[in-house]
């Protein structure tokens, strides 16, 4: 400890703290531009400067760092009038409008004039013209104003250090020194990812947010509230600050990176600038009913059409909209003069109101009272459980909802209609690595956290996950690990940004990972380099394991992977010498046939190298939704009530049914039936109830699940928008946004994070745990719920992880479960000694290589995947409707290697005919290196070219889970 | 030697012995020259014990600055656990100095040992040279020699068979004045914006790649092969003046002299002798004016101050200059100081990295108001002006960029203040039409 005198106070500060952070800490204020927390320090605007007893200069504060003795005066003459000298150098070629007019400070530059008496010299005097830079104009997102640019360069270290990107860059010397976009001031060309951390940081809102200042201008200076909230779409579960004006959502912000959040404060392009489809015109604000339902002493009957014509609207179906012609994309390039982009006007007229609900979708329905829906609602889920059963009836929870909407959901489903016909879209996601770490470890979520990778990995392993497009916040966090000297390994079929900057980019032939890790498990035993100490005392089965994998020499490994072998014993050498290793997957693991398999063979070489159960060395399944990970936990899954526990289990029947009040004997103890086989013909589910899913863009093979779901007795679906599903549907329920509502969230970490509301749904709208709320009480489930933090009482009575969870205590960062107790911390990783398995050992299982279920053929040569891009979200819901966003991906494409594609005569933005053996696609063309030649990859957020009208439907044994990754294809040109 | 003239006997030739002379370019030619010599004697020798002859000689930087080399050697530190880097300065951009790119265009090998053994004695394995890219000629003779090392196993992995590893590398700069500010330097070299550092710390602390780095100029690791030769003591008995300041001088002579060109005198030579003995004196009919002793960052003298200046550190401090890089630039009375300052100023503006508020915007201002005074429109208030940025510009920023540009505005101002208000007043015609 240093001590030091600062104006006359006597402080102690620790080694390497500077002058600024000192003052900071007690309360002595510094002003400062170039600085800002976690930037690397540069000390250029130098108005920071302070004098310091015995030096013969001003000192910069944001530099120096405390020595012991040090006498401080931050206020000195000669510190003030620099700081009166920069204001006023740094005030001759900034723009004086706002300053003339009186008007208050617009941004920290301006306050600190009026604090230090700097006025301008008046316009007509000025000597020096107004900066200037790159303007990026008609960005949908992002513009500049680069007159009132002070050169702080927060912008440029931000887009460096902290994305890791490297757009903006300081250019030229001296007068003309501007701030620049890549070379030639086209952001896509220089990767920009539209982030908006350069917004964030800019201290003179010379970077702006476009959309806010162009819907809302003046509004924005008198928001009414600003509501803490977690962003609605990846599981990084980045908090944000939605700034809120008469009920509507007018900007975010994310937090000061000083606080503790998953996201350091750093959003991506979704999180900043994705807010605004919660203000789209298409919100649901009435119930709907579909016309046809008439009450009839007392009860709801239906005199519409039957057969073919009791589902019917005047829509096309998702496989016509997909065969049809549709206006190709256009290119995505942006110039540095408004000249330069006649492209974007085309732009603007294919994308408006293209994706917006077709106004002949609600047609088929009538506006009804709420006392209506729920009554119908509530009529046809009892009428048809008398009449079918329990399993009669199904239920399709949400990752998008809180937890205790989904515990409500699981609840009233469970304690009144008797059935675990439960689940939701995990299926289509981490079930398989659900299955697998049950099987070996008897866990189902992440064992570290985000932070741990970021900082104590020295290793990070990543199979089948883009990370970079697909939870951005978290891939800028592995960048900056790799920044730091951690290595990567990246095990994926395709070339995506983390893959291109690896230290090893194992590109393998698609559904080949089992021979891939038991190759590098192969190498690692050759080598010795097992932890041969974790495995004797936390592992089972070792000999199998071994005898297993013996065949698998790099050699053959290479053969089936068609990864060089040396390759892939560089990869395991760098994997097993850690010393920290974390691993990370994702969809490219789990959405396969043998998916299960693979995530064991990855479980394997985790375990067999030891890297799991300290700081640095993580399990890491990357989960996609904002609430997978919480639905999930919550027991939206056919075979455990909330935290696991099995329905299977009679001892847990006892206690739910005791809980919710029902008799044990009318619940089941029979595990329910899976998304992928409730939407299924033969399936004996009658009547469907959905909140807040769309499976019939989901789904594989959607044309099949779009003609069950035209079948379906009964099909009630609460959501935002009326939606592909929702149009099949009796009953719409309009439910409420993310920031509607308050509740609580679990990210990818097992951070259970609470949200505050932000503004009144619209119209009649409610939230949806009040929409559950009542139809639990209609269908006779005692429900007492007055608000969420109630039934979060009640979760944590039945879910012993979940005990010490209460609303105050998640305040801020929130609280990473397990928590026992209330006064247990949380747990930032799991199983230091054992893992919760009967015996505490894992179980390792033997798994062999099988190939997938499609293979490429003469008729079908490519190999089509399909997954998410940066700027959409899943079924394009939410994203499509927002118009910045919308605005980055207008139209459906499909990435095709430029040689296939130079071989099909094809050039970008170019239609082609994508064809599986179940269906056909017209989609445009992106040309791209990203892909292996004879691979492709199509993207499934859109409608009107649905990925999954293609793909296989076949069912992965254990999880349940289609094999979305590998469907084979034949491409034509139109 | 005056090269491209004879060497005057009143010069003391050591670094500029082979100035002409193109057999000293090549590796044999250098040999047979005495050279590597040197070198081979400090292989032999403790590192320590290298770097204190070198501390014993009196070297001081010769790229401005003066600071004792042998003391700014033995600040790196002692244990190797981190690689140690040694770079030399040859990015030679102060106007009105031209030295280092004689000794690189004709002695290149004497560069190169005195390198091998500036990194030898600080324990770098690595030497970066980082040569001022407009010097094309300079470069290719440098590349060629530093080939021909590597190709008589002076340099590589076994230098000259001692077993000891020295690699030498070539760095061309892009045409950026502030590269020769030794932390931008580095950034260069790592391939960043050539941006001053904040010191600290310190390159010794940690520099080139966050590595313990020291950074020398040309003329000063040239000296060091004859100093290992001949002997600290010699060398620090070369002084004519002071006894802090040893060793001989090149100065790069420009201007108003009838033999402008690079002269080596020793330590403590007259500013008067160089001009009126050696460079021949002032063009006909004309007088002394002026004279910037030591590049352009340094203050300007008049011709009584300039008269009597010695040339070392201790003498030009007490004229109230600097010795700077010892680039000599002389006015006669001819010459238009207000627009000689502008010119300076405008250098400055049109070089600042743009960093630091004061830099980017004080020159920029700076030469605004020197152009409005040359074009006619200045009034008195625009001195104060001048003097209050040159005030706010100097001591406040990163680098020394920014008092480099206000150095001269405030000696020419304050010594040549008539020429300034000739223009206010209208008694002398406007030279610049805008303004």
């Amino acid at each position: 400890m240093n001590r030091a005198t600062i104006d006359g106070k006597t402080i102690t500060a620790p080694e390497g703290h500077t002058i600024l952070d000192a003052a900071t800490e007690s309360g002595i204020e510094i002003p400062t531009l170039c600085w800002y927390p976690g930037l690397s320090v540069v000390g250029n605007c130098r108005i920071c400067l302070v004098s310091v007893d015995g030096a013969e200069k001003l000192i910069p504060a944001c530099a120096a760092p405390i020595e012991d003795g040090m006498k401080i005066e931050t206020r000195s003459p000669a510190a003030v009038d620099n700081r009166r000298s920069v204001l006023s150098l740094l005030l001759e070629r900034y723009p004086t409008t706002n300053l003339d007019a009186g008007a208050e400070p617009a941004n920290i530059f301006e306050s600190y004039l009026a604090d230090y008496g700097v006025k301008p010299t008046t316009a007509n005097q000025r000597e020096l013209p107004l900066r200037s830079g790159d303007e990026r104009p008609d960005d949908p997102m992002i513009r500049h104003d680069m007159s009132t640019c002070i050169l702080c360069t927060r912008c440029v270290r931000a887009c460096e250090e902290t994305q890791v990107v490297g757009v903006l860059d300081t250019a030229e010397r001296g007068g003309v020194t501007q701030i620049i976009v890549g070379t030639d001031g086209d952001p896509d060309k220089a990767s920009c990812t539209w982030c908006g951390e350069c917004v964030r940081v800019c201290p003179t809102n010379a970077i702006f947010e476009f959309l806010p200042r162009e819907r809302f201008g003046e509004e924005l200076k008198a928001t009414d509230k600003v509501a803490r909230s977690v962003c609605p779409f990846c599981g990084v579960g980045c908090q944000i600050d939605l700034h809120a004006k008469d009920d509507t959502i007018v900007r975010v912000t994310s937090p000061a990176p000083t606080e503790i959040t998953p996201n350091d404060g750093s959003t991506c392009v979704k999180g900043r600038f994705g807010y605004d489809f919660t203000s789209h015109e298409d919100r649901l604000n009435k119930p709907l009913i579909r016309k046809g339902w008439e009450k009839e002493n007392d009860r709801w009957e239906w005199r519409g059409g039957t057969d073919s014509l009791r589902r019917t609207g005047p829509w096309q179906t998702i496989e016509g909209e997909g065969a049809t012609m549709k206006p190709a994309a256009p290119p995505r390039r942006q110039g540095k003069r408004l000249k330069d982009l006649p492209l974007l006007e085309r732009t603007a007229e294919v994308s408006a109101n293209r994706v917006a609900t077709p106004i002949d979708w609600y047609e088929p329905f009538r506006e009804a009272t709420w006392e209506e829906a729920f009554e119908l609602t509530a009529q046809e889920l009892t009428r048809i459980h008398e009449d079918d059963g329990p399993d009669g009836l199904a239920v399709f929870a949400s990752a998008k909802c809180t937890n205790e909407e989904n515990y409500l959901l699981q609840r009233l489903f469970r304690a009144r209609f008797g059935t675990n016909n439960i689940d939701h879209c995990t299926r289509m996601c981490h079930a398989t690595s659900v299955s697998a770490m049950s099987d070996t470890l008897a866990t189902a979520a992440a064992s570290g956290s985000m932070r741990e990778v970021e900082h104590a990995s020295d290793v990070i392993f990543i199979a089948g996950a883009n990370t970079a497009e697909t939870h951005p916040v978290f891939g800028a966090a592995l960048k900056r690990a790799h920044e730091r000297g951690a290595k990567l390994v990246v095990a994926d079929p395709r070339k995506v940004e983390l893959a291109a900057r690896a230290d090893v980019h194992l590109q393998m032939t698609p559904g080949t990972d089992v021979a891939l890790f038991n190759g590098m498990l192969n190498h690692v035993f050759a080598m010795q380099l097992e932890d041969t100490d974790f495995i004797t005392k936390r592992v089972k089965n070792i000999d199998a394991i071994r005898q297993s994998v013996e065949p698998y020499t790099p050699e053959r490994a290479s053969a089936i992977t068609g990864i060089p072998a040396e390759l892939i014993r560089e990869a395991a050498e760098i994997y097993a010498g850690g010393p920290n290793t974390s691993t990370l997957w994702a969809m490219g693991l789990t959405q396969h046939l043998r998916g299960h398999d693979m995530v064991i063979s990855l479980l394997n070489l985790i375990l067999c190298c030891g890297m799991i159960g300290r700081w640095g060395a993580a399990m890491m399944p990357v989960r996609g939704q904002n609430n997978v990970q919480g639905a999930s936990d919550m027991g939206a899954i056919p075979f455990v009530y909330p935290d696991y526990q099995p329905v299977a289990d009679p001892a847990n029947r006892e206690k739910f049914s005791r809980a919710w009040g029902v008799d044990p004997e009318t619940m089941s103890l029979t595990p329910g039936m899976k998304v992928t086989e409730i939407a299924k013909k033969g399936s004996p589910v009658r009547a469907l109830y959905i909140m807040g899913e769309n499976p019939i863009i989901s789904d594989p093979d959607i044309a099949r699940a779009e003609e069950w779901f035209s079948k379906v007795d009964f099909l009630a679906v609460q959501d935002l928008f009326l939606t592909e599903t929702a149009r099949y549907a009796d009953v719409v329920l309009p439910g409420a946004a993310f920031s509607e509502k308050s509740g609580t969230y679990v990210n990818t970490e097992r951070r259970i994070q609470v949200t505050e509301k932000a503004v009144n749904p619209p119209g009649e709208a409610l939230a949806d745990w009040e929409i559950v709320t009542e139809i639990s009480k209609r269908c006779g489930l005692e429900s007492p719920f007055e608000s969420p933090d109630e039934i979060m009482e009640e979760i944590n009575s039945l879910a012993p992880s979940w005990t010490g969870v209460s609303y105050e205590r998640l305040k801020g960062a929130g609280l990473q479960y397990p928590v026992p107790a209330m006064d247990h911390p949380g747990t930032s990783f799991l199983f230091p000694e054992t893992f919760p398995t009967d015996d505490g050992l894992a179980n390792l299982h033997p798994v062999e290589y099988a190939p997938p279920d499609e293979l490429p053929d003469d008729e079908f040569p490519y190999v089509m995947s399909t997954g998410r891009q940066l700027y959409h979200w899943h079924t394009g819901t939410m994203t499509r409707r927002s118009a910045g966003l919308d605005q980055r991906e207008p139209t459906p494409t499909i990435e095709i290697n430029p040689e296939d594609a130079a071989e099909l005569g094809v050039k970008d933005g170019d239609l082609v005919k994508v064809t599986s053996k179940r269906n056909s696609i017209v989609i445009s063309t992106r040309t791209s290196f990203r892909v292996a030649p004879k691979q492709v990859f199509v993207p499934f957020h859109f409608r009107e070219a649905a990925a999954n009208l293609l793909t296989n439907p076949v069912l992965e044994s254990h999880a349940k889970m289609p094999e979305l990754k590998i469907t084979a294809v034949r491409i034509e040109p139109v | 030697m005056g090269y491209p003239h004879k060497s005057d006997p009143k010069e003391n030739v050591v670094l500029s012995e082979y100035f002409g002379d193109a057999g000293a370019r090549t590796y044999d030619g250098w040999v047979e020259r005495g050279g590597y010599k040197a070198l081979k004697t400090a292989l032999g020798m403790e590192p320590n014990a290298v770097t204190d002859i070198v501390k014993q000689s009196g070297l001081r930087g010769r790229g401005g600055a003066g600071f004792p080399t042998g003391l700014k050697w033995s600040f790196m530190p002692k244990e190797k656990t981190r690689a140690h880097y040694l770079c030399c300065n040859a990015d030679e951009s102060e106007p009105g100095t031209f030295k280092d790119r004689e000794i690189m265009r004709w002695t290149p090998h004497a560069l190169i040992e005195g390198c091998a053994i500036g990194q030898y004695a600080i324990g770098a394995e690595v030497c970066y040279i980082y040569i001022r890219g407009e010097f094309t000629e300079p470069i290719k003779v440098m590349q060629a020699a530093l080939d021909a090392a590597y190709a008589n196993g002076v340099l590589g992995d076994n230098a000259m068979g001692s077993g000891k590893k020295l690699d030498m590398y070539i760095h061309r700069g892009a045409g950026a004045y502030i590269c020769g500010e030794e932390t931008a330097l580095m950034n260069s070299i790592e391939g960043r914006r050539g941006n001053p550092r904040i010191k600290p710390p310190f390159p010794a602390a940690a520099g080139l790649f966050g590595m313990p780095t020291t950074i020398n100029n040309v003329e000063t690791l040239a000296a060091v092969p004859h100093i290992i030769n001949r002997g600290a003591e010699w060398y620090s008995g070369l002084s004519l003046a002071s006894e802090k300041s040893s060793g001989t001088k090149l100065l790069s002579v420009c201007g108003n002299v009838r033999k402008p060109g690079n002269y080596e005198v020793t330590m403590g030579f007259p500013l008067k002798e160089l001009i009126y003995d050696l460079c021949g004196g002032m063009p006909e009919g004309r007088t002394l004016k002026a004279v910037i002793p030591g590049g352009s960052s340094v203050p300007i003298l008049t011709r009584e101050e300039a008269e009597g200046c010695i040339l070392d550190y201790e003498g030009c401090v007490a004229a109230g200059t600097m010795l700077g890089s010892g680039g000599v630039i002389v006015f006669d009375d001819s010459v238009d100081m207000v627009y000689q300052i502008m010119r300076l100023a405008k250098f400055y503006a049109h070089e600042s990295c743009a960093q630091c508020t004061q830099c980017r915007e004080g020159t920029a201002w700076t030469v605004r108001i020197l152009e409005r005074i040359l074009a006619g429109k200045g009034t008195q208030d625009d001195i104060d002006l001048l003097l209050d940025l040159a005030d706010q510009m100097t001591g406040k920023t990163i680098c020394v960029l920014s008092d480099s540009c206000a150095v001269p505005v405030v000696s020419g101002i304050t010594k040549f203040r008539d020429e300034f208000d000739a223009y206010i007043s209208g008694a002398r015609e406007p030279v610049l039409t805008h303004g």
